[in-house]
């Protein structure tokens, strides 16, 4: 059958005597065999040949910096002097002897595990909020998006207004609270906290990015077919039930989709608490990926910046195959069957 | 269209890509091997510089307002000098020096700087990009006495002159005569100590019903810390350049560490994060939220320009019995060892440096305080309007010693990984000096032994 496709599309589009022949009749003669073995080479450069552009751009600015920066993790090399090797002393320093490397592992970590199940469980509840049928709900979902098309930079800068301790509308809310209650109340000086510099910047980071996964949840929630509701309603299932039983499965791909790309962008962090605190303060809010910065451009310590971009690398590949291996347990692709 | 045009095309194309893929990629491999530095320093002498066309690529970063003042200076020197042109390498602070490691390691002599502005110079000067200024100093006969007593160990490397320092940072404490007055407080004088400080600044500090400071009485940023530890005879490392031990730990030095966290935690100081969102201490004292800030001279500019704010200057108030200690070392202009034209970039770094010269206009726009005496002492200095008591940072800048920073390599990042965020927590009223210094200094130790130090 292949062959047949392969031999009526070549006559279409050879345009010579062939295309007159009607195909199965008779087997191919030796000239038609090479000109058919000519013609699929020929149809294989045309493959490679749309695929350039984009393969040389993969080569160029993803797999030759990565192979590059594999290699550079193994030489100290300060931009200026040439490298030299050093072996995988540099990964050792960083796991058995740099404080300031623990230091920012644990506030990736901390940061990770604080938003992504804040992130997944608020995005779902605003898609199923914004599923329904309400009067103007393209509104809400334009406005819940909206974080997302907003420039970060200028959202940080309004949350370290928000967040200041002495001017910070959030502090002013509190105080004027505390006084309408007649409770003294002395809220912290957010961003000047080692223990509240890094759960407002989780703020800042679910308030920019709940709405993408959110529209993620929302596409979602319309590919469940209706009638399971209505099934579920015949045999007298409440909300929750209907929820547990039907919503909560059938998004649970999505659901891992969505968990597994919010783990790999927060562990990348970086714009977030650099803007707003500049990973202070006493490196309460340096993640892993301000450190490869601060290393490599700050410090001339290309190689130990490598070095930790493979490190994190290595995190985000265990965490990602895990959540692939332990899937079945949880993930249920009926939708895809209907 | 037949077979035989269609593999043409494709081959052809296949092969652009192949090779476009291929050229800019086997640069960057082979630049770590022959870096700029590694290249031998004779140069061909160019003998008449006067005659030849001259093109200098200056470098330097800053607010676009600096900017175009140091294009000011480079069009003032052209008046002189018809045959020179310049290109600029411009970026703001904090992308300036990635992009010049990236110059400098790419090693493109056109895309290097020729003239650049740099800091900390020492630290540069040991990894071999830039030029030894020495031989063309002695050559010259170039007066390196018009500096400031100690400014030059800013920028020297093996004993060697690296760069010639534009400014110095001498300190004033600048206050806001209205809120002096609104709180009836004597205006400071270049006597005061850290206890008249204190007095004053219990007065000048405003606190609402809610335990809100509503007013500070001062502002400065936490990376100035030194100059309370210099006052107090204390010093970050033993040695700046070749450093065995940290000597925070020594009373002299937690003494001064304590008075700024004492101003902070009391109320008086703002905080050193807080103003920095705040937009920096420029800004909270144009509008009022503090009523001192301790700062260099480059605030003068920016403040006369304000109608409405009336203020002056004093000597940075110091402990009795401590010493007059300022910290020295801003940044020089120096010469990359890639450079282009070594002789005329020399030309334009002794003019710079020159009374009558770039040192004379931009301590005339209010920018700097020069790094000569002689222009400090002339009218391009103390002609200024305000502020009225300018001597004030005479008396800083002849006090002005090393410490601010150290002059080995890996200063910087001893500073930003160690020392600048564990100090952080002073200035958060998280921990007090007591607290913080005998780890502080166990880290900085366990840092420089990692780092071979001493060598």
């Amino acid at each position: 059958m292949n062959d047949e496709w392969h031999h009526s599309s070549f006559a279409l589009f050879s345009g010579d005597s062939m295309s007159t022949r009607s195909l199965s009749e008779h087997p191919l003669s030796q000239a038609e065999q090479r000109r058919l073995r000519w013609y699929r080479m020929q149809r294989a450069y045309e493959g490679y040949f749309f695929l350039a552009p984009n393969i040389s751009g993969f080569l160029l600015f993803t797999a030759f910096p990565v192979i590059a920066s594999f290699a550079l993790s193994f030489f100290r090399w300060d931009l200026l002097t040439p490298p030299v090797y050093a072996g995988t002393a540099q990964f050792k320093e960083l796991l058995f002897n740099d404080p300031q490397f623990r230091r920012v592992a644990l506030n990736t970590f901390y940061f990770t595990f604080g938003t992504v199940p804040a992130r997944v469980a608020l995005s779902l509840l605003l898609a199923m909020a914004l599923n329904q049928a309400l009067r103007g709900i393209t509104i809400y979902r334009v406005v819940y998006f909206m974080p997302v098309v907003t420039s970060l930079v200028a959202a940080a800068l309004v949350f370290q207004w928000i967040f200041n301790g002495n001017f910070g509308i959030l502090n002013s809310f509190l105080w004027g609270v505390g006084s309408l209650l007649h409770i003294p109340i002395h809220p912290p000086d957010w961003l000047n906290s080692t223990k509240w510099a890094m759960p407002a910047v989780m703020v800042l980071n679910l308030w920019k990015n709940v709405g993408f996964t959110m529209t993620i949840y929302l596409a979602g929630l319309q590919a469940i077919p209706q009638e399971l509701y209505e099934a579920a309603e015949v045999d007298g299932a409440g909300g929750w039930a209907k929820f547990r039983h039907i919503t909560l499965p059938m998004i649970s791909p999505t659901t891992f989709f969505v968990i597994i790309m919010s783990l790999i962008w927060a562990f990348q962090v970086f714009e977030e608490p650099y803007i707003m605190t500049k990973g202070g303060p006493a490196f309460a809010t340096t993640t892993l990926v301000h450190y490869i910065y601060l290393n490599a451009f700050r410090w001339s310590r290309m190689g130990k910046a490598a070095a930790i971009a493979w490190l994190l690398f290595a995190i985000i590949f265990v965490f990602t195959w895990l959540q692939v291996r332990y899937q079945r347990r949880w993930v249920h692709y009926e939708a895809d069957q209907e | 269209m037949n077979r035989g045009f269609w593999f043409a095309v494709t081959l052809v194309l296949a092969a652009t890509m192949v090779l476009v893929s291929c050229g800019p990629a086997a640069e960057p491999t082979a630049a770590p091997t022959e870096p700029p530095a590694a290249q031998p320093t004779a140069e061909p002498e160019v003998v008449e510089p006067e005659d030849a066309e001259i093109t200098l690529l200056w470098g330097f970063w800053g607010s676009p307002e600096e900017k175009a003042s140091h294009e000011r200076v480079a069009e003032a020197f052209m008046a002189e000098h018809p045959n020179f042109q310049f290109e600029y390498m411009f970026a703001p602070w904090d992308d300036y020096f990635t992009k010049l490691q990236t110059v400098w390691a790419g090693g493109d002599p056109t895309a290097i700087p020729d003239v650049l502005f740099l800091w900390p110079t020492p630290s540069y000067a040991a990894r071999g990009v830039l030029e030894n200024l020495q031989p063309y100093i002695e050559r010259d006969n170039y007066n390196l006495d018009d500096y400031w007593p100690y400014l030059l160990d800013s920028a020297r490397y093996e004993g060697d002159v690296y760069g010639l320092p534009r400014d110095i940072e001498a300190h004033a404490l600048y206050y806001n005569k209205k809120l002096f007055d609104e709180a009836g407080v004597a205006y400071p004088t270049d006597e005061w100590t850290w206890d008249d400080l204190l007095v004053a600044a219990e007065k000048l500090t405003k606190v609402d019903a809610n335990g809100r400071v509503s007013q500070y009485a001062l502002g400065m940023e936490g990376g100035k810390w030194p100059i309370w530890v210099g006052q107090a005879g204390g010093m970050v490392l033993d040695d700046l350049s070749n450093p065995s031990k940290c000597t925070l730990d020594t009373p002299e030095a937690i003494k001064g560490l304590q008075f700024f966290y004492d101003l902070m935690d009391k109320g008086y100081a703002i905080r050193s994060a807080t103003m920095s969102q705040q937009g920096g201490d420029q800004a909270v004292f144009e509008t009022g939220q503090v009523a001192m800030i301790i700062q260099n001279s480059s605030r003068v500019a920016s403040f006369n320009a304000n109608a409405d704010l009336d203020y002056d200057v004093a000597a940075v108030p110091i402990p009795v019995g401590g010493q007059r200690w300022d910290m020295n070392g801003g940044a020089a202009w120096v010469m990359s060892a890639g450079a282009d034209n070594k002789e005329a970039a020399w030309q334009f770094l002794k003019w710079l440096q020159s009374p009558g010269g770039g040192e004379s206009m931009y301590t005339k726009n209010g920018e700097i305080f020069p790094a000569l005496r002689s222009v400090a002492n002339s009218e391009d200095f103390m002609g200024v309007e305000k502020p009225a008591n300018r001597q004030a940072f005479v008396i800083g800048a002849e006090a002005a010693k090393p410490g601010g920073f150290a002059y080995f390599p890996e200063w910087d990042e001893l500073s930003g990984s160690i020392i600048s965020p564990q100090l952080d927590r002073l200035w958060a009223g998280e921990a007090t000096p007591e607290e913080v210094v005998p780890g502080l200094c166990e880290a900085v130790d366990a840092f420089l032994a990692d780092n071979g130090y001493p060598k």
